[in-house]
This record gives C-alpha cells, sequence and structure tokens, in this order.
C-alpha cells in the first residue's frame, strides 16, 4: 500500500507538466493533480493493474483537469479577446495563394518515433495564445466533443472553430520551424 | 482562375474545418477538385495527416509512457 503512494508521488511530476499544460495555470493544475492522487490513494483498488499506473492515473486526471476547466469557465473565457491576430494573413498573399508552399513533411512515421518529435510538439502547444492552446488541448487530447466544450467555455460553434482553426496553423507554423526546417538542416 | 473554384486560403480552410466537423457534399467536391491540382495545398493535406497522426500517438505517449522524467 505505501507502495502503491510511493509510485503515485513519483508520477506527480508528469501529472503536473500534463495538468499545465492544458489548464495554463499553475494553481489549477496543482489542485487537480492533487485531486487526482488523492482519488487514487482512495481506493487503490481500483488499479487492477491490467494498465500501467500511469495510464490510469491519467485517465483520473483528464477528469480533474475538466472539472478544474468548469469551476473556472469565467476566467477561461475571459481570455478569448487575446487571440486577435489573424493567422491568416501571414500565410497567403490577398489573392488567396500560398505566400509560401507548405513544406514536405516526408515520412510521417519518421517523425512520429522519434521522442524528440513529441517533445517539439508539446512546446509549441505551450506557445500558443492561452485560449488556442485550451481549446486545442480539450479537443485533442481530452478528446471532449465540440459541443461540450462550448458549453463549458461558454462559446459559439463559430468561436470553437476560429480558435482550432488558428491553433492547428499555429502548430503548423511551430513544427516547421522548430522541428522540420531543423532537421533538414542536420541531414 | 474560374470563378467556381476554390482559392487555397479557402481551401486550407475548409481542410481544416474538415479535421473538427463535417464539412457538406457541395464543399467537399470543390475540396477535391482544389487539392487534385494545386501541389501546394495537397503538401498542407500531408502536414495535417501528420498532425492528426502525432497528436493521436502524443494522447498514447503521455498515457503510457513512464520514462520521461528529466
Amino acid at each position: 500500500m505505501s507502495d502503491f503512494a510511493t509510485q503515485v508521488e513519483q508520477l506527480r511530476p508528469q501529472l503536473l507538466r500534463f495538468a499545465r499544460t492544458q489548464l495554463r495555470n499553475d494553481a489549477w493544475a496543482e489542485d487537480a493533480v492533487s485531486e487526482c492522487t488523492l482519488a487514487a490513494l482512495e481506493r487503490p483498488h481500483a488499479f487492477a493493474g491490467q494498465s500501467q499506473l500511469k495510464t490510469w492515473l491519467v485517465g483520473i486526471l483528464k477528469h480533474k483537469v475538466v472539472d478544474q476547466l468548469r469551476r473556472h469557465t469565467r476566467e477561461a473565457t475571459i481570455l478569448v479577446g487575446e487571440d486577435g491576430e489573424d493567422v491568416d494573413e501571414a500565410l497567403f498573399a490577398p489573392d488567396g495563394h500560398w505566400r509560401e508552399a507548405p513544406g514536405d513533411w516526408g515520412d510521417p512515421d519518421a517523425a512520429c518515433n522519434q521522442r524528440q518529435f513529441f517533445e517539439v510538439l508539446e512546446a509549441c502547444c505551450e506557445k500558443l495564445p492561452p485560449v488556442q492552446a485550451r481549446v486545442f488541448m480539450m479537443r485533442e487530447w481530452l478528446e471532449i466533443e465540440s459541443d461540450e466544450i462550448c458549453r463549458e467555455l461558454r462559446i459559439t460553434p463559430s468561436n470553437l472553430w476560429v480558435l482550432l482553426h488558428r491553433a492547428r496553423l499555429r502548430l503548423r507554423d511551430c513544427l516547421q520551424l522548430r522541428w522540420f526546417d531543423g532537421a533538414a538542416a542536420e541531414a | 482562375m474560374p470563378k467556381n473554384t476554390l482559392s487555397c486560403k479557402e481551401a486550407t480552410r475548409l481542410l481544416l474545418e474538415d479535421e473538427d466537423h463535417e464539412i457538406s457534399a457541395a464543399d467537399r467536391i470543390a475540396l477535391q477538385v482544389h487539392v487534385k491540382i494545386c501541389f501546394m495545398c495537397q503538401r498542407f493535406v500531408s502536414q495535417l495527416n501528420l498532425m492528426r497522426r502525432a497528436t493521436q500517438a502524443w494522447r498514447k505517449h503521455g498515457e503510457s509512457d513512464v520514462d520521461d522524467t528529466p
């Protein structure tokens, strides 16, 4: 049992990192992780050992992260005004053509098989404007349905599409800059 | 450019929209026509595919990979 507690405690830094990436707020992240570890320690028997401990904890953590988002909906939504920049403007000429051809990223497996690629992906997510990061993570990492995200953050579906649209374009730029350009330079 | 064809900017918007929700049949056809003839948007499609694959893998990576403490 105390062995179980130690194992849970050892995973805390990783859990905290995930919660921070998602919530962008240290205090909320701490709360989510504390609630997660508490829930885990209260019912160690629920961990059947079929999956890895971290998998199980992250499953709990996702719920706690969503709880935090619910609790702080108002603060979360106030941030909408921050994402004013028009990413499209930088990418497309006034006639709608690409200003610059999108890069050839090659074989998806080549990138997806490298741990460092995911570190860059995570760093790029952290660099997104807060609301874009939040909706992107809710959608992609927490796998919350779009209508639920709209409800939770009190935004309209078209707000959500715009935010996701910008988030994906920014991520693309960041990956180009921090991974694919660098990888090409090393080759 | 004929009036009924998409610009790259419009095609990109539809491709991104399609990541999140089903686009209309008419939009899909217009998109397919555009992408077929536009190598730049073909590249963008590949980039989106890679990003989709990566975020899927990332989700799993985050949930199953224990050994990434500094």
